[in-house]
């Protein structure tokens, strides 16, 4: 193309080469080195003078060089006179950071467009954006470009018996992605989710659940029917025991939610028969905000469950199971803790412990800052990991003897993925499971740990995020789909300015 | 600063360098204001202000260390703007050691004003105010919109020589060109000798050829500059300090960066000591360079 010229972040040359061959051209000179200091140096080695110039950065590792060497990039080549200068930012970073989840955190996404365009910027293309909202962010157009055509293509293709697949949500968050690709497909689709934290104090949460030794001092109350029909009040110090009696897995449940939570309402009341349920969640370390979320939840799945006398199809559609430790459990298995460790409320106002306690808890998971309290997986999945604490996973869906796809954006941490799959394998029998994802982020050992699951198969990402060549070498389940056709064909169009359009339309081949 | 001011005043510590913002807090009298610093697993920062900054002036302390310029610098970014969110009523970025200072000018075909673009992309976050300590150059303060405060290491270097040494026994010198107003202004104070040196510049980081114009024999060379960073200039200039009969060579520098094998080329050079201020984080550095010092410049506000 004339008077195109694509230049590559260091962190993703591969990825620019391919666009640069699918567009028949070269890639443009730039030297990217640092200073001794650490300070990001940036050459562009040929005139870009009137130029229409493309950047094209990924993620890496260390993001933040990656950021500073785009936006230095971008300034030299407008200090350079570029024409226009897109960025094309295949994994656009901090995006899960795009909203004021806790008080005073702040909006990096919304603040890293900005950024861009400080640089110069004048277009953005990118590929699944975390929140498709953050297109508001820029005052540039922005084509944020979907991987999905691309990846129902490779179901199509690749997955025998698609049709009878079922599309997976491992969180209530991501369930608009996933039935997005259902409707392509034309699938089933269904939902995993784990009773997790929701509400004002997760972080009053975490905080607590660092002290679980607290509530085994304390004389516990070993009537759960007493505990049944407890009115619970608000911040009672004296009601803040409660236990699950260890041994029984059956019967009605017992609540760990005495402690005045403010949203709390009369369990008495409620009489449940917990014979629906398979396995009777039985929460230990659980606190009062988490607890009462439970309840809710509980609520929901005791609706639905319920709901089975009159529905004979809703029946075996939920199904729940018991996560400890990240991993499902036979119902049998014993409770990681036998005495729910009720921490005392302090006789502070709800409000002040939480604003006491929920920025200095020792979870450094609870101060939020990421994500979208539905849709992200970082809490959730250090909650997963936490010994101490049992938590109750729900399948919605039929997915026995299927194979089943988990869809969500981005694979960061692999513990929600791992017990989303656990639970369609072990709960709903599923035959077959397919983790997808537009950016394989892969943090830490998130890989080994995805590739050493027995109940993953196969594990789908793009070449938005680069993948280090080791790690994806030795995981035989990972398939990496090329991006590269789609951006350049966004590149080529934005450059003749044709209809972006097309691209993404579901070829049915 | 009077007293019912400093209830107003929230100071806020960004990771790079939480020893200077102590000593900050500890000479206003007002404590570090809590917060939250943390890096998720793909090392994307993620900050919260622990307590309320709502219509509060806040001032938030970030050096940049050594290595790690781009996360002390996305750091600050984050924070400004969280405080921003958080309805702050005036933000004041206090930047000792501001980073990409050297990236100021086009100097060849395309080369990025990197300063500028830090620059904006301080009052894009929603600073309102910068303080920052000896500028490498004063047109930095230019690049912004809003008001830069250059505060001088200048008097505390004064005072440390009126300390250290006799006056009429020093010669104070530039090691280049571009330092030596800085140097000036300093002899001027101590009615003393001034000297420069010329050096030639190849590349970035790379000293040539160097020339010394003013004398120093039997003096005290007392060589002056903004930073030290690899140290190359300073132990060359040193040598032809000493070539040319200089008693002693010290360095008195504003900002110890102290990159690369700065260290071992220090130890092995003929300066006697080398005094910074502590701008940057200088980590064990002090104990490895002998004869290095670190003199207090905790008194910004």
């Amino acid at each position: 193309m004339r008077g195109t010229l694509i230049f590559a972040g260091s962190s993703c040359p591969d990825i620019t080469d391919k666009i640069c061959h699918n567009l028949g051209m070269a890639r443009a000179d730039a030297e990217l080195t640092q200073f001794s200091n650490g300070e990001t140096s940036v050459r562009i080695l040929t005139s870009v003078r009137e130029k229409d110039v493309f950047v094209v950065q990924s993620g890496s590792p260390k993001i933040n060089d990656t950021i500073m060497e785009l936006l230095i990039m971008i300034s030299a080549c407008k200090g350079g006179s570029a024409n226009k200068i897109t960025a094309v930012l295949p994994y656009f970073p901090y995006s899960r950071q795009s909203k004021k989840k806790s008080h005073r955190g702040a909006i990096t996404a919304r603040m890293l467009a900005n950024l861009l365009g400080v640089a110069g910027v004048k277009h953005v293309v990118t590929v699944d954006l975390h929140a498709s909202q953050m297109q508001g962010f820029f005052k540039c157009p922005v084509d944020n470009l979907h991987a999905e055509p691309l990846i129902a293509r490779w179901i199509r293709r690749n997955v025998p018996r698609w049709q009878e697949a079922v599309v997976v949500s491992k969180n209530a968050g991501g369930t608009k992605r996933v039935t997005s690709l259902a409707d392509a497909l034309k699938l089933n689709f269904g939902m995993v989710t784990t009773d997790k934290k929701r509400g004002p104090g997760p972080s009053m949460a975490a905080s607590m659940i660092s002290y679980p030794l607290d509530g085994i001092e304390r004389e516990p109350v070993l009537d759960p029917i007493s505990n049944q029909v407890r009115t619970n009040y608000s911040s009672e110090p004296e009601n803040g025991t409660s236990a699950t009696d260890g041994g029984r897995s059956q019967d009605s449940r017992t609540t760990a939610d005495a402690q005045g939570s403010p949203r709390m309402r009369a369990n008495g009341t409620h009489s449940r028969n917990s014979a629906h349920r398979k396995s009777p969640p039985r929460r230990s370390q659980t606190t009062l905000s988490q607890s009462s979320v439970i309840d809710e939840l509980d609520e929901e799945a005791d609706g639905e469950a319920d709901g089975l006398e009159y529905n004979d199809q809703r029946a075996h559609e939920v199904t729940h199971g018991r996560l400890v430790q990240g991993h499902i459990v036979p119902d049998d298995f014993p409770s990681p803790a036998t005495s729910v460790a009720d921490t005392n409320v302090p006789d502070d106002d709800p409000m002040t412990l939480s604003h006491a306690s929920s920025f200095f808890a020792p979870q450094p998971h609870a101060l939020g800052g990421s994500g979208d309290v539905g849709a992200s997986s970082d809490e959730e999945d250090d909650i997963l990991k936490d010994p101490k604490v049992e938590r109750t996973i729900t399948l919605v869906g039929d997915v026995k003897g299927r194979s089943v796809f988990i869809v969500d954006d981005m694979i960061d941490k692999p513990g929600s993925w791992i017990a989303a799959a656990e639970t369609v394998v072990k709960r709903g029998r599923a035959s077959k499971v397919y983790c997808i994802a537009t950016h394989g982020v892969f943090g830490g050992d998130c890989l080994e740990q995805m590739q050493a699951c027995d109940c993953i198969d196969t594990i789908v990402v793009t070449n938005s995020y680069p993948i280090p060549e080791h790690k994806a070498r030795n995981a035989s389940k990972l398939v990496v789909l090329d991006l590269s056709f789609l951006l350049a064909e966004a590149i080529r169009r934005n450059h003749y300015g044709e209809s972006m359009s097309p691209l993404f339309q579901h070829l049915m081949d | 600063m009077s007293a019912e001011m400093a209830n107003e005043i929230k100071l806020i510590s960004g990771r790079s360098h939480p020893q200077l913002s102590d000593k900050i807090a500890k000479r206003l009298g007002i404590e570090v204001a809590r917060t939250i610093s943390l890096n998720y697993s793909n090392q994307e920062t993620s900050f919260t202000v622990g307590e309320s900054v709502r219509d509060e002036d806040v001032f938030i302390v970030q050096s940049t260390a050594t290595g790690d310029v781009n996360e002390g610098l996305m750091e600050l970014l984050i924070m400004i703007s969280a405080c921003r969110t958080a309805s702050a009523r005036r933000i004041t970025a206090v930047i000792p050691n501001f980073p990409y200072a050297r990236q100021d000018k086009k100097d060849k075909s395309r080369a990025p004003i990197s300063a500028r673009l830090v620059a904006n992309m301080l009052t894009t976050a929603g600073a309102n105010h910068i303080v920052t300590v000896d500028l490498h150059a004063s047109q930095i303060q230019g690049f912004f919109s809003v008001p830069v405060d250059n505060l001088y290491a200048e008097p505390s270097f004064l005072r440390y020589i009126r300390e250290n040494f006799n006056a009429e026994d020093c010669v104070i010198v530039s090691p280049d060109a571009g330092g030596a107003k800085r140097a000036t202004s300093i002899a001027d104070h101590l009615n003393t000798a001034f000297a420069l040196i010329h050096k030639e510049r190849p590349r970035p980081n790379v000293v040539g050829r160097m020339v010394l114009v003013g004398n120093v024999e039997d003096k005290v060379a007392i060589l002056v500059d903004d930073m030290a960073d690899t140290c190359g200039t300073l132990v060359k200039a040193a040598a032809v300090l000493k070539e040319n009969g200089a008693k002693s060579v010290l360095a008195l520098v504003t900002h110890g960066i102290l990159s690369g094998s700065a260290i071992e080329t220090l130890n092995g050079s003929v300066l006697s000591a080398l005094v910074v201020t502590n701008t940057v984080p200088l980590g064990d550095k002090v104990d490895r360079v002998s004869g290095c010092q670190c003199i207090q410049s905790s008194h910004v506000d």
